[in-house]
């Protein structure tokens, strides 16, 4: 038992001393897992995995800036739209181009799109904020439609080819799958990776100086100036790797779909998109993880409901059921556990380990 | 001159001002909520769209239309009070991004119930006052009889709201609540009832702009969306404190877009709105119509 508590102590030194290098560990693990599983999940779990996925990133863009920076966004659907066009106009000029290229423009176009809106924000506070995002979420369709010429207008602006699997990949597995499964899967790992990739950029930022920063933001304003943090600066950085995030998660969406849309990105899903960083938890990386998952399951698990209780299929309930259940959520879950299902399990798996605490000797500090 | 009040510009210039009422209306009852309580109410629409649906309901079971108006306005300054009592009074004191949270769930919350028990296709209305515009030698004026009706109702609110504030003992109190809660509580003013009074206010001034909005365009749940948008636009650039920005900058916003509208794109609306509030805010943080606050630590 002593050599076991040896080993956790002596990865414990590890952790502290090279907290990067610890993380990054972590994220290839889970990645490798995760891709590894995908390859013995059907075709439509792989595709709703990738669809969590993109949302998750998404979230986690929504997470740093509420969770950091104590500014909420209403517009991050419509930042998600800016990705997933600017993907999908790239893509249809240069269809040569790699993947990661391509979600990389997506993110920065997003971000150059955030930095633009987010300006002001640099003056403003809470509900300003909020509110001229949800002016952006409204004028999005505009927006596209006014560069009809480029986004196609009305109709969904069609990806071509990149979003097939490569033929190493094919090459790799029995020929006996069809290509339908093996694009899915070649989807869903695409999103895993990124999902990593943006998931350890994220821990490294929350944790580092700017993090710390932004979070004595959030708390307290005049002290974090009184110490010298610049306040436009924290707030419009919060907001543009917000966007960058929910850019990249958009043009990870268009992979996913094969187009892009104005109608997909609309006031809605910004809102959906904030129901659900606040019922997997604000500020958590596992919050993210999980709002994806309820996103990419909730209409399985509401057709469920209705199938269950016996309402109406198609009926105006059943329509309107996941946004009863989603806003009902948000209402409660900021009432009575701000910190949603992540802030709730860490909470309870304090207690837990509190209650059955093993008293060991306190490590030498070092 | 004939020729004027019957053309473009001048038509246009009515209908602005016909559009620009709501927009104001609604900027007044965000403004009536954010001084007392210091919340924006994102829910704002949908509760008004709420108690018009229940109001207007009543029209077919054939009760008269001025009756759906008095229910409507009744449920609305019910359902403000309500929200203030049952939610946002837990709110008080929390960060500043939780109440945000907590009225766009309502709003969610709402639009999908009304949605559910009205469905989402839309109903008309039949006001008992014609939208059919007046003509002047044969020639359609921007201008009808509800356009009057619109005008008089703002007119109407506007001056009550202000007299309220003004004259009365009770708008003296409010005023003092919003301001000094502390103080007035010291002093024996009942701070949490005025509290409650003042989003019942403005659930009042919001219903009656949703009812205008909605007798010309129908009812459906997400109707207010747009209007409410315009209404922040509009309440932010006066400056959210400012009951007199919000009504001027409302119909300034109003007439703007109507112009816009017509001589150039109506799609494009709401992004102009956005780059007008961007500019307003970049220059003027704190509205037109605002005295700048130092904020104490």
């Amino acid at each position: 038992m002593s050599a076991l508590f040896r080993v956790g102590d002596a990865l414990r030194v590890y952790r502290d001393r090279h907290p990067v290098l610890w993380r990054l560990i972590w994220t290839v693990v889970l990645v490798a897992i995760a891709v590894y599983m995908t390859t013995h999940l059907s075709a439509t779990t792989d595709g709703l995995l990738a669809t969590g996925a993109c949302m998750s990133i998404v979230i986690l863009g929504l997470s740093f800036l509420t969770g950091a920076s104590g500014q909420v966004s209403l517009g991050n659907a419509a930042f998600m739209g800016v990705g997933a066009y600017a993907t999908a106009i790239w893509a249809n000029h240069h269809t040569t181009t790699p993947v990661a290229v391509v979600l990389l423009i997506g993110a920065l176009s997003g971000a150059a799109v955030g930095l633009l809106i987010g300006l002001p924000a640099t003056r403003l506070r809470g509900p300003y904020l909020a509110g001229m995002t949800l002016l952006f979420a409204i004028s999005f369709e505009g927006i596209v439609l006014f560069f009809g010429s480029w986004t196609g207008g009305d109709a969904p602006l069609q990806l071509p080819t990149i979003a097939v699997a490569p033929q190493w990949f094919v090459d790799r597995f029995s020929s006996s799958i069809p290509l339908f499964t093996l694009n899915q899967m070649w989807l869903a790992d695409i999103a895993i990776v990124t999902v990593g990739v943006s998931f350890f950029f994220m821990a490294n930022l929350f944790r580092s100086r700017t993090g710390r920063a932004m979070r004595l933001v959030r708390d307290n304003d005049v002290a974090a100036e009184l110490v010298g943090i610049s306040l436009p600066h924290a707030r419009v950085l919060a907001f543009v790797v917000s966007a960058a995030y929910a850019g990249l998660g958009g043009a990870l969406y268009t992979l996913v779909t094969g187009n892009a849309s104005y109608s997909t990105y609309s006031l809605g899903l910004s809102i959906t998109i904030l129901s659900l960083l606040v019922i997997g938890g604000i500020g958590t990386l596992s919050g993210a993880l999980i709002g994806g998952v309820i996103f990419a399951y909730s209409t399985t698990w509401i057709d469920w409901i209705v199938g269950k209780t016996g309402i109406t299929q198609g009926g105006n309930l059943a329509a309107n059921l996941p946004n009863i259940i989603f806003g009902g959520l948000l209402v409660i879950t900021m009432l009575v556990a701000p910190y949603g299902i992540a802030g709730a399990i860490k909470m309870g798996a304090g207690k837990v380990s509190r209650r059955f605490r093993v008293t060991r000797m306190p490590m030498a500090s070092g | 001159m004939d020729a004027f009040l019957t053309g473009r510009a001048f038509s246009d210039l009515l209908f602005g001002i016909a559009d620009g009422v709501i927009i104001s209306l609604i900027a007044l009852s965000l403004v009536l909520i954010w001084r007392s309580t210091h919340i924006l109410n994102f829910a704002q629409g949908a509760m008004a769209m709420f108690a018009v649906y229940l109001g207007m309901g009543l029209l077919s079971y054939n009760v008269g239309f001025w009756w759906c108006v008095l229910v409507s306005i009744v449920a609305g300054v019910v359902l403000g009070g309500l929200t203030e009592r049952l939610l946002v009074r837990r709110l008080y004191g929390a960060p500043e991004i939780n109440p945000i949270v907590v009225m766009v769930g309502l709003l969610l919350l709402l639009e999908a119930v009304m949605g559910a028990i009205w469905s989402s296709t839309p109903r008309g209305i039949t006001t008992p006052v014609s939208s059919n515009y007046w003509q002047l030698h044969g020639l359609p004026l921007g201008l009808s009889p509800f356009t009057m009706l619109e005008i008089g109702a703002a007119i109407a609110v506007a001056l009550g709201i202000g007299a309220l504030f003004k004259f009365t003992k009770l708008g003296l109190q409010l005023r003092a609540s919003a301001v000094a809660p502390e103080v007035s509580r010291l002093l024996g003013v009942r701070v949490g009832r005025m509290l409650t009074l003042g989003w019942m206010l403005s659930l009042g001034v919001g219903t009656v702009a949703a009812l205008l909005f909605c007798s010309v365009n129908g009812l459906t749940p997400t109707q207010m969306d747009g209007i409410f948008v315009y209404g922040f636009a509009a309440a932010a650039i006066g400056g959210l404190e400012s009951p007199t920005g919000a009504l001027v900058s409302g119909m300034v916003l109003g007439v703007m877009q109507a112009y816009m509208g017509d001589y150039y794109n109506s799609n494009d609306i709401p992004f102009a709105t956005l780059m007008l509030l961007i500019i307003v805010l970049m220059i003027r943080p704190q509205g037109v119509f605002s005295k700048k606050i130092t904020r104490r630590v």
